[in-house]
């Protein structure tokens, strides 16, 4: 297991390192001049120009610069904002827990909606409900996520105050009107809404998998109800793709959520970098997607080592391929 | 069996804008292990009554698209040019008999443009995802059938390229390409190759192992004609299932990507940007939101269920 | 219990689903009753006022550029003068008098006494030598230098061959003496801008990041707690305030991504002054009334629709093969339907413009250029006179512009006016971010990225409230806001005369001869001038928005009786 985990952190050196090389890459080939950005219209001297490129080691050669960062970035030094004139870590450490929050109210809606809406449709096969949840859960991947978003603001934020009926807050983390987790709810449906629709198909397909296994069958014929087949046996073995879908989905959450959150104005890490993107402000998108690439990496071995853990049949696979 | 952990979970973001996760790549790995009748697989799709309602569904749209110039402008409208001295009196004017979906802003029919718009979204979702699966199918087989040094290459690429934030790695493309219709192709295209790539190795890697692969060696078969004659036919099924299931994705990118101004130009009716457009409308004339949302919606919906329905065809272990 | 439970979220998700369709499909404005304003408005002290803003860059007066930023340094910070918030005067703010001498060049400025800074110290005018000479040092790559340029010095401090702006002095604790490199009569009015206030230097020598995230000023808020990035800056009022002190307790400036989503928080009614979303203006002066003179709110006058001092036009490449044809310029001048620009996408909030300078600046001229209006059969004749009749032998043009904002539509409506006079129009939108800095980069008389530019939308707005303002940068052949790449020796001429006429009656006549001289040229086309689209809540009173875009907060208050 030890040989495993640490097989599989060296893999990730070399996929970080392509990370950094594609950013730089990025940030050279996107046109665009970070400094002229940050004058905005107006214009500057040749010398003003010639001392701020200095300033930020502009003047090097290219490679001399991809050096410097990746001594920087072994330091733990991402630097600074070229627009902003912030340190590029205090940036992200403001913005992400409010991602982190997000994100874990999304998964609890994935947990709660769709494992159990998966289990419904599997159990009650071919029932009403099936067709329900199979229908719905193939409309929730097709939508727009950002036309969700914006037509549950319309329809429970301002439609329901002007009915009088009681209503959701529709953007921003908090207001005078209500208290801080009820602005948390919209975002996060619509945050959830795709993956909830996996969580549901997954759960579904693989309990109907399990509960045509032997062992299954062996049980029933045994006497046990049906019901305590599926709470003792099916479920706990038709879970772990479930949950492994799920960490893996925690993992892409925490690189933030560039629609959702510019649609409910919500301060998260996707939209800064977005923004940055267009800013041309290089140290922090490349300090943004690092440290974003940094943690989905370790959530995913995470979630690898718990999936070893987990299905003892598996001895860890990847080691013969 | 997951024949791989790494392989056996699903690609993070792919196609899906904001953090959502695909499932698709974990089904398909673990079904492409057999050869399927066509017959058979066909013969199970027409009984999927979902399948086939979205199979009609994409012809219709693909007809009504294709026609457009013969018949849509001379009824509807055109979906582009503008009289700016009527403009005013048709401005949002609301749905009508003559204008079932009614009139934008600037006083074009709706439907007309949400007609041409599909010309739009749907040769983006086709060409997008050939381009990805033109790449996919090279480099996946660059890497199973070389192995070693090309294969550890291949793969840990593609893992730098899952690694990436897949929207702002598209916002990133854009941002190099600049702004407009050829560039989301290319866009788009050039992310969705690492999962056909790895699908098509795993696929590739399993067939190698049978003996027919050898035999055909031993004939003096060279690497091309064996890749074309005797792994590609096997290995296409779970191909034509992610793909299908691609165009959807790309739709929906492309749809983002014009949100955030990052996508098509103006004029080009194209849905997402009439999304864009028509957000500033969403309180007095909500049509113009409603009608492009349900257009992205149902013809996803139509590659979603189509691509359901041909998993489940292709798939061996539905037949008992 | 929990199979139940299972069924009914189920169900929850779809049903939610289902009537998210329905309701939307089936929905019509509806009518809110406006509520009453009360009988008498006397002023009532307290309460938080939210106001909306975006993320600004920077919010130390050191970066003090974009709109966003100076909103708030225009409340922490005072400057020198200050300009009356409805009519644009300019009047005492830290100083009480100021004059030049006889050809403009010296500046000499009297300080009230006793004004102080939010930590307690008195202000003296070796507080404003250090925060120009922070803005004019060239290793501080301060984005506002620019305002500093007429400053004896200051080509020295850029360089980095000067550590000290020579031309500014500190003769005691309440004169400044200001020296000018050349001859400024308007120079006054550069020292009002908001980023030329005073800075204690103990402060940001202390630590100056702190200061970046919570600066220390001399207006009549003050920051309270630093500033939460992508949420919002709150301030209080101050209490050792020089002029007369507010009436709300403090300031909660939110922090919106956009338009749309602050005025979504709005109609919930979380927001006291936001910006009204493009396609909305027409539903919301109806519902929340519309303000009398267009700058001050108050409940039930809510939408302020005001002209601000700044001007929406296309820029035309002077030196371009094609568009190097005065005539072709003019004829595009002619063809555009500008009228059908206010009333579409500006629901007939704006008026057409007919020259650079917009209405509301001392010397505006109606009609100041004569092609600059709507007429197809002069388009028509124009463009036979160019050499092109009917279009014939005309390649295509590409008109440029930034996305969002609704420019995509005006766009839309531009090239199908031009289209039908036959000049055939490419449109090509990018973000607002590399649009302006790269795209429109002009260097040493060129386009620093490509020579190929031909029409480019761009908006010019006062940084001071002169006319000088609009015609020095955009048309001195010198100058990188001339987009048009215009050179006419004689218009360069006409400028620097006007600049050096003390005589403000003549100077204006001055600045009205060339804006005319300019307009022979058409090298730009002038389309609409702005209005404020901005509402207010129904809690609001007195609260006015200047022409150039401040809100004077200070005199604003909250009706008690809120939700």
């Amino acid at each position: 297991m030890l040989k495993y985990i640490v097989r599989r952190v060296l893999q990730m050196v070399p996929v970080f390192l392509g990370v950094t090389i594609l950013l730089f890459v990025l940030t050279v080939v996107i046109p665009g001049d970070p400094i002229a950005m940050r004058m905005g219209e107006r214009n500057m001297t040749d010398a003003q120009r010639a001392s701020i490129r200095k300033a930020l080691g502009l003047d090097k050669p290219l490679y001399q610069q991809y050096g410097d960062y990746l001594v920087r970035l072994s330091k733990g030094d991402l630097g600074e904002s070229s627009r902003a004139r912030r340190p590029v870590l205090s940036i992200f450490a403001d913005l992400y827990p409010n991602t982190i929050r997000l994100a874990l109210a999304a998964i609890v809606i994935e947990i709660i909606i769709g494992i159990g809406a998966g289990i419904i449709s599997a159990i009650k096969r071919y029932s009403f409900m099936d067709v329900l949840v199979t229908l719905s859960t193939s409309i929730l991947v097709s939508l727009p996520v950002f036309w969700l978003g914006l037509m549950m603001q319309l329809l429970f934020g301002i439609k329901f105050k002007e009915w009088g009926l009681p209503y959701l807050p529709v953007v921003n983390m908090t207001s005078d009107q209500f208290p801080p987790w009820a602005h948390m709810i919209m975002p996060s449906i619509v945050l959830a809404s795709v993956s909830t629709a996996y969580v549901a198909r997954i759960m579904r397909s693989q309990l109907l998998e399990v509960m045509n296994q032997d062992y299954i069958r062996t049980a029933q014929a045994k006497g046990l109800s049906p019901s305590a087949v599926i709470w003792k046996h099916g479920l706990k073995n038709a879970m772990i793709p479930v949950v492994t879908f799920i960490g893996l989905d925690l993992g892409a959450m925490m690189s933030g959520a560039i629609l959702t959150e510019t649609v409910f104005n919500w301060p998260g890490i996707g939209y800064m970098v977005y923004q940055s993107i267009l800013q041309r402000d290089w140290p922090v998108v490349m300090g943004g997607v690092i440290i974003i690439v940094f943690v989905v990496m370790i959530i995913n071995l995470l979630v690898d080592i718990s999936y070893a853990f987990l299905d003892p049949r598996i001895r860890y696979g990847a080691e013969s391929s | 069996m997951k024949p791989d952990i790494s392989e056996a979970v699903p690609d993070p973001g792919d196609h899906h804008p904001d953090g959502a996760t695909r499932a698709s790549e974990s089904t398909l790995t673990a079904e492409a292990s057999s050869r399927t009748l066509l017959s058979d697989a066909l013969r199970r799709l027409r009984r999927n009554k979902l399948a086939i309602v979205a199979l009609v569904w994409i012809a219709i749209m693909v007809a009504v698209a294709v026609t457009a110039d013969l018949w849509v402008p001379q009824t509807l409208g055109d979906p582009i040019k503008i009289d700016t001295t009527k403009v005013v009196g048709l401005s949002l004017n609301p749905p009508s008999l003559a204008h079932p979906f009614g009139r934008d802003d600037l006083g074009r029919d709706i439907l007309s443009r949400v007609i041409y718009g599909a010309r739009v979204s749907l040769a983006v979702g086709v060409i997008a995802t050939a381009i990805s699966v033109m790449l996919g199918l090279i480099m996946g087989a660059l890497a199973a059938y070389y192995g070693g040094l090309a294969d550890s290459f291949v793969m840990r690429l593609t893992d730098v390229f899952l690694a990436f934030p897949y929207i702002l790695f598209a916002i990133a493309l854009m941002a190099v390409l600049g702004r407009g219709f050829l560039n989301i192709f290319i866009a788009i295209g050039l992310l969705g190759w690492p999962t056909i790539a790895r699908v098509f190795r795993s696929s590739i890697l399993q067939v190698k192992e049978n003996e027919y692969v050898d035999a055909a060696r031993a004939l003096g078969a060279g690497d091309l004609r064996i890749m074309t004659r005797h792994i590609l036919p096997n290995a296409v099924a779970p191909i034509i299932v992610y793909a299908t299931m691609s165009i959807g994705g790309a739709i929906l990118t492309e749809a983002a990507l014009s949100f955030l101004g990052m996508g098509i130009l103006p004029p080009t009716p194209a849905w997402g940007l009439m999304l864009a457009e028509g957000r500033g409308f969403i309180y007095n004339a909500p049509h113009l939101m409603i009608f492009p949302g349900l257009a992205i919606l149902t013809t996803v919906l139509g590659f979603v269920l189509l691509g359901d329905g041909l998993r489940d065809a292709l798939d061996v272990k539905m037949k008992d | 219990m929990t199979k139940r439970l299972r069924t009914s979220l189920a169900l929850v998700l779809v049903l939610a689903l289902a009537a998210g369709f329905a309701g939307v499909a089936g929905c019509t404005p509806a009518k809110t009753a406006t509520p009453a304003a009360p009988a008498v408005a006397t002023p009532v002290k307290g309460g938080t006022l939210n106001f909306y803003i975006g993320e600004p860059a920077v919010i130390d007066p050191i970066d003090g550029q974009e709109s966003e930023g100076i909103q708030v340094i225009n409340q922490v910070f005072d400057s020198l003068v200050d300009f009356d918030p409805l009519t644009s005067k300019i009047k005492p703010a830290v100083a009480e008098s100021w004059k030049p001498n006889a050809d403009a060049t010296v500046w000499t400025f009297k300080l009230k006494k006793g004004t102080k800074f939010h930590n307690g110290r008195v202000v003296v005018a070796g507080d404003f030598k250090y925060a120009w000479e922070r803005i004019a040092l060239g290793s501080n790559a301060s984005t506002i230098s620019y305002h500093l340029a007429p400053v004896k010095g200051f080509d020295e401090m850029q360089a980095g061959t000067a550590t000290e702006l020579s031309g500014v002095k500190a003769i005691d604790d309440n004169t400044l003496e200001v020296t000018l490199q050349y001859p400024f009569a308007d120079f006054e009015y550069v020292v009002g801008h908001p980023a030329l206030a005073p800075v204690p230097k103990e402060e940001v020598e202390k630590d100056s990041k702190a200061f970046l995230e919570k600066p220390i000023g001399n207006g009549p808020f003050m920051m309270t707690e630093p500033w939460t990035h992508q949420q919002g800056i709150k301030l209080a009022a101050f209490k050792d305030y020089y002029g007369d002190k507010s009436f709300v307790d403090g300031v909660n400036f939110k922090i919106y991504k956009d338009d749309e989503a602050a005025f979504t928080d709005y109609k919930q009614g979380n927001l006291d002054f936001a910006t009204i979303a493009t396609g909305q203006i027409k539903a919301t002066v109806k519902q929340y009334g519309e303000s009398p003179d267009g700058y001050t709110m108050n409940p039930g006058k809510q939408v302020i629709l005001g002209s601000e001092l700044s001007t929406y036009y296309i820029w035309i490449n002077t030196q371009d093969a094609t568009t190097k044809n005065a005539d072709l310029r003019k004829a595009m001048a002619s063809a555009i339907n500008a009228q059908a620009i206010c009333d579409v996408v500006y629901e007939g909030t704006r008026v057409p413009a007919s020259g650079p300078i917009p209405a509301g600046i001392v010397g505006y001229q109606k009609n100041a250029w004569p092609n600059n209006s709507y007429d197809v059969a002069r388009a028509k004749q124009l463009l036979t006179k160019a050499g092109f009749p009917g279009g014939a032998g005309l390649p295509e043009i590409e008109l440029a512009f930034n996305v969002g904002r609704g420019h995509e539509k005006v766009m839309q409506l531009i090239q199908a006016d031009l289209a039908a006079v036959g000049i055939k129009v490419k449109l090509n939108g990018q973000p607002w971010e590399t649009y302006s800095s790269e795209w429109l980069k002009v260097k040493d008389g060129k386009f620093a990225n490509s020579d190929t530019h031909q029409l480019m939308r761009l908006g010019w707005l006062a940084d001071y409230p002169i006319m000088d303002n609009f015609l020095y940068p955009m048309f001195n052949s010198k100058s990188g806001d001339n987009k048009s790449l215009y050179v006419n020796p004689d218009v360069d001429a006409m400028l620097k005369t006007a600049r050096e006429t003390t005589d403000a009656a003549k100077r204006v006549k001055l600045y009205q001869d060339v804006e005319k001289k300019i307009g022979e040229d058409q090298p730009l086309i002038a389309l609409v001038n702005y209005r404020h689209v901005r509402v207010g809540s129904d809690r609001l009173h007195d609260l006015v928005f200047s022409p150039m875009g401040l809100a004077a907060l200070d005199k604003a208050w909250l009706s008690k009786a809120a939700k």
